[in-house]
C-alpha cells in the first residue's frame, strides 16, 4: 500500500495544496507543479467534452448511504482515474469544483473511500478554519496532521 | 462491452484513421430526466453538436499528448500513459516504437486494451498498411490506411476479440 | 414564508404569542447543538473580530468581550437549573467558584469537565485551568505569523463573565497555548495534546483579602 502524493486544485485551476507522502515519483519545482495543475485543469475539461454517450442518469432510488444526487445531473463527469505503468491517479471533483488528485500504486484498492475521507478532512480543517481564504494555498497545520495520521495508518 | 471509437495518429500528429461504432440503444431503464435541459435522449447517440470528426480527433490528440507528457514528468521518463476513465467512458492508449498513437474509446467496464491495441498494430496495421506495396510511406490525410483488407480485419478483430 | 413579515412576528414576538421569555428555562437543558454549525458561526465571529484590529492582543480582547456577556448569563442560568433549590446560591469562596467553572460550566458548554485546575505557586491570586483540547479550537490552525493567538480567548471571556457575575472581580482571564512546540510544562504531555490551553485567572487584591477574612471566620 503506497500513497505517493496528494494535489488539490482550486476551481479556477490553481494548485492550492501539494503534499508528498512517499518517495517514488519525480520531484519537480513548485513552478512545474503549478503548470501541471493548470494544464490538468484544462485536460479535465476536455475529457468532459469528449464524452461519446449521454451521461448515465441518476436512478431516483439510489443505494442507501450514497451521496446526495449531484445538482449537475446530465453532465459528463470528466476524468476520474488515470493509469500509467508506474502509478494510478484518482481525481475527485467536489460539487464546488475543487479537484483532489491522489497518486497511488497501480494496484491500490479503495482509493475512492480514501479520497472521500480526505475531502472530509478538508471540510473540517480547512473550510472551518477562520484563517483560511478560499482559492488561496492551504496552510493549515491540523489538516497536515490529519492527513499524516490517516495515510500512515493505511500504509 | 461496447466500443465507441478508434483513432490512429501518425508521428506528425495527424489523424490518419478514425472509425466510430454506433452507440448502443439507451437501456430502457434510463428514462429521460424530467426537468433536465436535454431534449433528446432516446436513440440519439450524439450528446453535443457543433464538433466535426476532425475537431474530435484533434481534441483527442491534444489530450493524449498532454496526458502522456504529464505522466512522463511525474512518473519518470520510463513511465507510460495507459488509460483513463470517466464515469461515462474509458480511453485506452498505446504508442508504438515509431511514435504512432493508437487510441480507443470504450465503455467503463473494459479492462486495459493495451494488448489489443498492440495486436491491431502488429497484425493489422503492419500487415495490411505497411506491407502494402500500393500504400505510401507516410499517410498525409489518411491516404492508403483505410484499405479494404485493413477495415475488414479491424471489424473481424473487434467482433472476435472484443465481443459486445 | 408566504405570509408578510409583520412587526409582530420574529423571535421577540412570535406568532403564537409565546415569547422566548415565556419558555421554560429547562426546556433546552439536555439539548445538543451541531458542532459544525458552531464551527461556522465561530469562523464568522473571528472574521468579524478581525476587522479593524491593530494586533493579536487587540483581537483576543475583542473575542474576550464577545464571551463576557455569555458568562454573566450562564452563571444565572446554570444556578437556576441546579437540582437542589437550596444549593442554587452563587459560590462565595474561590474554590467552589472554580469548581463550578471547571465542572458545571464546562459540562454545560463542552459536555465534559475541564482537564486540570491548579493554583500558581508564585502568585496566590492566580489560578490555572487546563483544557487539553478546547472545542472552540478544534478546527482552527493558527497561521505562523499569528502563533501568539489562541482563539480560546472567547472561552476566557466566558470565564471572566462568570467570575465577575459571582462577585469575584478579576484582573482579566487570558488563554495561552501550552501544547506542541511551546515552552514549559511536561514534554510528553505537550506532544500528546498539541492544542492544550491554559486559562490564567488573576483575581483582584480585594477578592483575596475577602477570601482571607472569610477563611479566618471559619467558613
Amino acid at each position: 500500500m503506497v500513497v505517493f502524493c496528494l494535489f488539490i486544485i482550486s476551481k479556477s485551476g490553481g494548485l492550492i495544496y501539494n503534499r508528498e507522502f512517499h518517495a517514488g515519483m519525480s520531484k519537480l519545482t513548485s513552478n512545474d507543479y503549478l503548470m501541471l495543475a493548470g494544464s490538468f485543469h484544462g485536460m479535465h475539461a476536455i475529457t468532459k467534452q469528449l464524452c461519446p454517450v449521454p451521461p448515465t442518469p441518476v436512478t431516483p432510488l439510489s443505494v442507501a448511504g450514497a451521496p446526495a444526487p449531484s445538482p449537475f445531473i446530465g453532465r459528463p463527469s470528466g476524468l476520474e482515474v488515470l493509469e500509467s505503468s508506474h502509478f494510478r491517479m484518482q481525481c475527485f471533483q467536489t460539487l464546488t469544483g475543487i479537484k483532489f488528485l491522489l497518486f497511488t500504486e497501480p494496484q491500490q484498492p479503495n482509493v475512492d473511500v480514501m479520497i472521500r475521507r480526505i475531502y472530509e478532512l478538508y471540510a473540517d480543517y480547512v473550510m472551518k478554519n477562520p484563517f483560511y481564504t478560499v482559492e488561496m494555498p492551504i496552510r493549515c497545520e491540523k489538516f497536515d496532521r490529519g492527513l499524516d495520521g490517516f495515510v500512515k495508518v493505511r500504509s | 462491452m461496447t466500443i465507441y471509437s478508434f483513432y490512429i495518429f501518425d508521428r506528425h500528429a495527424e489523424c490518419i484513421y478514425n472509425r466510430r461504432w454506433a452507440a448502443p440503444p439507451v437501456p430502457k431503464s434510463a428514462r429521460p430526466m424530467s426537468g433536465s435541459s436535454m431534449t433528446s435522449n432516446g436513440d440519439h447517440p450524439a450528446v453535443r453538436k457543433g464538433l466535426s470528426r476532425e475537431d474530435d480527433a484533434k481534441l483527442i490528440f491534444g489530450l493524449v499528448f498532454s496526458l502522456r507528457n504529464m505522466v512522463q514528468k511525474l512518473g519518470g521518463d520510463d513511465d507510460t500513459f495507459l488509460s483513463y476513465r470517466t464515469a461515462e467512458y474509458k480511453l485506452h492508449y498505446y504508442e508504438t516504437p515509431t511514435r504512432m498513437k493508437f487510441v480507443m474509446l470504450t465503455d467503463t467496464k473494459q479492462n486495459n486494451l493495451r494488448v489489443a491495441l498492440h495486436q491491431i498494430w502488429a497484425n493489422l496495421y503492419v500487415e495490411y498498411v505497411v506491407k502494402n506495396p500500393l500504400s505510401p510511406v507516410e499517410h498525409p490525410g489518411g491516404i492508403g490506411v483505410a484499405n479494404e483488407l485493413f477495415e475488414r480485419g479491424l471489424d473481424a478483430f473487434v467482433t472476435a476479440v472484443l465481443p459486445s | 414564508m408566504s405570509a408578510p413579515q409583520g412587526t409582530t412576528s420574529g423571535l421577540r414576538y412570535p406568532s403564537n404569542k409565546k415569547t422566548i421569555y415565556d419558555r421554560n428555562l429547562n426546556r433546552s437543558k439536555n439539548a445538543e447543538l451541531s458542532r459544525a454549525a458552531f464551527a461556522y458561526l465561530f469562523v464568522e465571529m473571528i472574521s468579524y473580530a478581525q476587522k479593524r484590529v491593530k494586533g493579536i492582543a487587540d483581537l483576543e480582547k475583542r473575542l474576550n468581550t464577545q464571551g463576557y456577556p455569555l458568562g454573566l448569563r450562564l452563571l444565572d442560568l446554570l444556578l437556576t437549573r441546579t437540582a437542589n433549590p437550596l444549593s442554587s446560591i452563587r459560590p462565595t469562596r474561590i474554590l467552589p467558584l472554580l469548581q463550578f467553572i471547571a465542572q458545571t460550566l464546562w459540562r454545560h458548554l463542552f459536555g465534559r469537565p475541564a482537564d486540570a485546575l491548579e493554583r500558581s505557586e508564585s502568585d496566590p491570586g492566580q489560578y490555572m485551568l487546563y483544557d487539553n483540547e478546547p472545542l472552540v479550537n478544534q478546527y482552527i490552525s493558527t497561521p505562523r505569523e499569528m502563533s501568539q493567538l489562541n482563539c480560546a480567548a472567547y472561552v476566557a471571556g466566558i470565564i471572566e463573565g462568570v467570575c465577575d457575575g459571582a462577585g469575584f472581580a478579576t484582573e482579566g482571564v487570558t488563554a495561552h497555548s501550552v501544547g506542541g512546540e511551546s515552552e514549559g510544562g511536561d514534554k510528553t504531555e505537550r506532544e500528546m495534546w498539541p492544542g492544550r490551553t491554559v486559562f490564567l485567572i488573576q483575581f483582584k487584591k480585594e477578592v483575596l483579602e475577602r477570601e482571607e477574612i472569610m477563611g479566618r471566620g471559619g467558613g
